[in-house]
């Protein structure tokens, strides 16, 4: 790992820093706060292109950290990066102009799913010309073909999607990595470096007898072809096996296909479950049954079809390295459900057959790609590797956070800069110290499920409705982390810090009384020292120090002045 | 929407209660924006009412919703300090305004930008307008301006949350009518002491002279002199006659 330097570390508020692709929570909320709704998004789209997919379905680790917690619950903060992003595109997105490509070197990235994408997109910023292939007929991966319309409409992907070819990246859709083009290929086309971002698309196998049978049918596959289109026989009774976010998917959709009944089995029970706690709820909303703690055993079937599904008890054990606790069969406690459709929803594993040997990770369990987890590197030069092909099956946010790892890779290889050094790195920062000055204030915004039929006028009127909740929702984040770097002003601020000209100060301590973030303190030599991790910018102490030793480099007094004496007539 | 006509009115204005969209800001309107409004500093303030300005309108966020958790009310208590160095000078309070607003107000901002306007028409053009030369009131004002920018009232201002909140460091705590009485007391003080300082400025006068202008007993008048002559603001020109005469000296 990189040696931690001054310089490479950056002090983030504790929401972002649990955010695997550190998107500027602080900064979106604190726009919202005031309205700014369409610089929000702005703001989001610095570290991601997905705010609107984000907003209906990352697990949210950033609300998980929130510090509100401390006083109350957490800030709704996917909620708010949901609403921010649909009003965007409700009220027109502005089209983004393609960016000038500054470097020569083409990029090829493998799979539009959102870590390729991500990269894409980064590496589009940066200057690059970068081409992205798919083998779908549509880009977005899992995000277009395996979550369902009813938590990700297919019009928001295409939106995101949208954006970020604006943005002049070039997308072959139709092309097959190991037929179509392979690593060798690519190369001789002349693409200096290569990203590997296929994802985990076979669904696990439940490796009992009867899996073969007709009516058994992995829940990737399942919701792949429902969300391409094609009709699916969905049985009367359905048994889905798993307590994955798959599961629950697999398991509404099969509902709202028309199964009577759909029912989850589960070896664990419900506090081990995967699945996000909303998602669960979801599920029981939509009369999803659950069974906990049963295994299937075999699948029983007649005349070539599924008739019955044969379980086992289980009881927990020790905790394993998963943290949670193992479940442990229980002899003879074979019992029978009928059953005419099986759906395995156990995860995902890759498709490495389309791989250079080479490539793979010969040592973990599940088949992967060997790669570097700082700096994404595979075991050959030039190629780099991300997201669920090179970590297991995961999450969007963790793909989009090894999209923009790959891109400052790729970068840094193609410029001929060291993989390693000066890496940047995060550290959780806040100023609040005592949480017992915060007043109460219950989190009351739930993001809307669906948004209701409405007629032009109640639109508007539903919009300014939420708006303003949402701004409520947004004065309840504390602030708590250094300055936001929002640049909500550019021209004011850019992340403006307080300087001392340590030959005026008297050391009298005034600064230190009115920074509201204690990021001013008397050093040994009784001289005022800004703690630039804190200064957040507000010019408080310059507008107060006794001696004027204390300036802001962008908006000092003379500028004020000379601002508002601008219009003085006669 | 509104005329400002030859109104000259400054409105600083906190970058987190500012919201274009929304707004609708007259056009003629000069609006300065800042990080917060805790940002401006109260020298500055009376800078421009120097220069002639007509108004002068701090716009921050509704309390409790600042940005920088109390900035507002530090600009509160910038603007409670400068009506009572405005009341000395003879200048009109109502020339400065502190406005609370919030984008999620009922009311524009055009509305209360309107409403302060009107008042500011009522009270007429300043009258420091076209630069009246020496007069008695441009005096006043860079006295009081002086004051402002000067050691004391700053240290006071920046300690107030301090002393009235917490305690000093000989464990006293002041109460809000306690810390109003000695920010009246040391405003007048250092009003005073910078007019003389402003008046000598130009012609050594004597302690007579000043008294006459400043309407003062003259033993006050002395009791001011010895403790500016302490701190390097003025010291002995000449004699005339038996009647010593003092000059101010340059401040850093």
């Amino acid at each position: 790992m990189t040696a931690k330097t001054e310089t490479n570390v950056r002090k983030l508020p504790p929401c972002r820093a649990a955010c695997p692709a550190h998107v500027n929570v602080q900064g979106y909320v604190a726009l919202i706060q005031r309205g700014k709704f369409k610089e929000a998004v702005e703001i989001i789209r610095r570290d991601m292109p997905f705010p609107a997919i984000c907003g209906r379905v990352c697990f949210s680790p950033c609300e998980d950290a929130c510090a509100r917690v401390n006083v109350d619950q957490a800030v709704a903060i996917r909620g708010l990066k949901r609403l921010v992003a649909d009003i965007e595109r409700e009220t027109g997105r502005i089209k983004s102009e393609p960016i000038p490509k500054k470097y020569g070197e083409k990029i090829a990235i493998i799979g539009a799913g959102p870590a390729g994408l991500t990269a894409a997109y980064e590496l589009a910023k940066l200057g690059y010309p970068v081409t992205v292939f798919e083998r779908m007929s549509e880009t977005g991966g899992m995000m277009r073909y395996c979550i369902p319309e009813f938590r990700l409409e297919k019009f928001v992907v295409a939106n995101e999607i949208a954006y970020i070819k604006d943005l002049g990246v070039e997308i072959k859709t139709g092309v097959e990595f190991g037929k179509d083009i392979t690593i060798q290929t690519l190369q001789d086309e002349g693409y200096k470096a290569i990203f590997l971002a296929i994802g985990t698309q076979l669904g696990m196998k439940l490796n009992v007898p009867g899996e073969d049978l007709e009516g058994v049918i992995n829940a990737v596959d399942f919701l792949r072809t429902v969300n391409l289109g094609e009709h699916v026989e969905v049985g009367e009774r359905v048994a889905v096996v798993g307590g994955g976010n798959t599961a629950m998917d697999a398991a509404r959709m099969a509902k709202k296909l028309g199964a009577k009944e759909v029912t989850i089995l589960y070896r664990r029970s419900r506090e081990e479950m995967p699945a996000l706690p909303h998602e669960v709820e979801l599920a029981e909303k939509d009369g999803i049954k659950f069974y906990f703690l049963v295994a299937p055993k075999q699948i029983i079937g007649e005349n070539g079809k599924v008739k019955a599904i044969e379980c086992l008890r289980m009881r927990l054990g020790e905790p394993d390295e998963s943290g949670r606790r193992r479940p442990i069969p229980i002899s003879f406690s074979e019992h029978q459900y009928e059953v005419d459709m099986v759906i395995p929803a156990l995860g995902q594993v890759a498709e490495t057959s389309c791989m250079p040997k080479e490539l793979l990770n010969k040592e973990a369990r599940a088949p992967s790609i060997k790669v570097d987890p700082a700096t994404l590197e595979t075991n050959m030069l030039g190629v780099f590797a991300g997201g669920d092909i090179a970590t297991g099956p995961a999450s969007i946010i963790e793909a989009v956070g090894a999209g923009k790892r790959a891109a400052v890779s790729i970068h840094r290889y193609l410029q001929g800069i060291d993989l390693r050094s000066g890496r940047e790195e995060v550290e959780e920062t806040t100023w609040v110290k005592n949480w017992g000055y915060i007043n109460k204030k219950e989190r009351r915004y739930e993001p809307p499920v669906e948004k209701p039929r409405l007629s032009f006028e109640e639109t508007r009127e539903y919009l300014e409705n939420l708006k303003q909740h949402a701004m409520f929702e947004a004065f309840r984040c504390l602030g708590c982390g250094p300055c936001a770097e929002c640049l909500a002003n550019l021209e004011l601020c850019e992340g403006d810090k307080a300087v001392v000209d340590e030959t005026l100060c008297i050391g009298c301590n005034v600064c230190a009384v009115v920074c509201p973030f204690g990021a001013i303190k008397k050093n040994e030599k009784e001289i005022a020292q800004v703690n630039e991790d804190l200064c957040k910018g507000c010019g408080i102490c310059a507008a107060r120090c006794p001696e004027k030793a204390i300036t802001m480099k962008k908006l000092p007094n003379e500028k004020i002045l000379s601002l508002a004496l601008a219009i003085v007539k006669g | 929407m509104m005329e400002l006509e030859n109104f000259n009115v400054v409105c600083f204005m906190c970058n987190w209660a500012f919201c274009q969209e929304e707004m609708q800001i007259p056009s003629d309107l000069n609006i300065v924006r800042v990080m917060c409004i805790g940002r401006i500093d109260p020298a500055i303030i009376l800078e421009t009412l120097e220069k002639g300005m007509d108004g002068v309108m701090l716009v921050g966020c509704k309390p409790p919703d600042c940005h920088f958790i109390d900035g507002n009310l530090q600009a509160e208590r910038a603007v409670k300090m400068l009506r009572k160095l405005l009341k000395l000078t003879g200048l009109e309070t109502e020339r400065i305004k502190l406005l609370w607003y919030s984008p999620t107000d009922e009311k524009t901002f055009a509305y209360y930008a309107k409403k302060f306007l009107k008042e500011i028409k009522e009270i007429g053009f300043s009258p420091l307008k076209r630069g009246a030369p020496k007069s008695k009131l441009l005096v006043n004002v860079l006295a009081a301006k002086n004051a402002a920018s000067d050691f004391r009232l700053r240290v006071l201002l920046g300690r107030e949350k301090e002393l009235t909140e917490g305690v000093n460091v000989y464990g006293e705590k002041f109460s809000v009518e306690e810390f109003d009485a000695l920010l009246d007391e040391i405003v007048t003080e250092e009003f005073v002491r910078h007019k003389i300082h402003v008046l000598t400025k130009t012609e050594p006068l004597s302690v007579k002279a000043l008294a006459d202008v400043l309407e003062m007993k003259t033993a006050n008048v002395l009791r001011h002199i010895v403790n500016m002559r302490r701190k390097n603001m003025i010291a002995l020109d000449h004699v005339e006659g038996t009647t010593p005469l003092y000059k101010a000296l340059e401040v850093k």
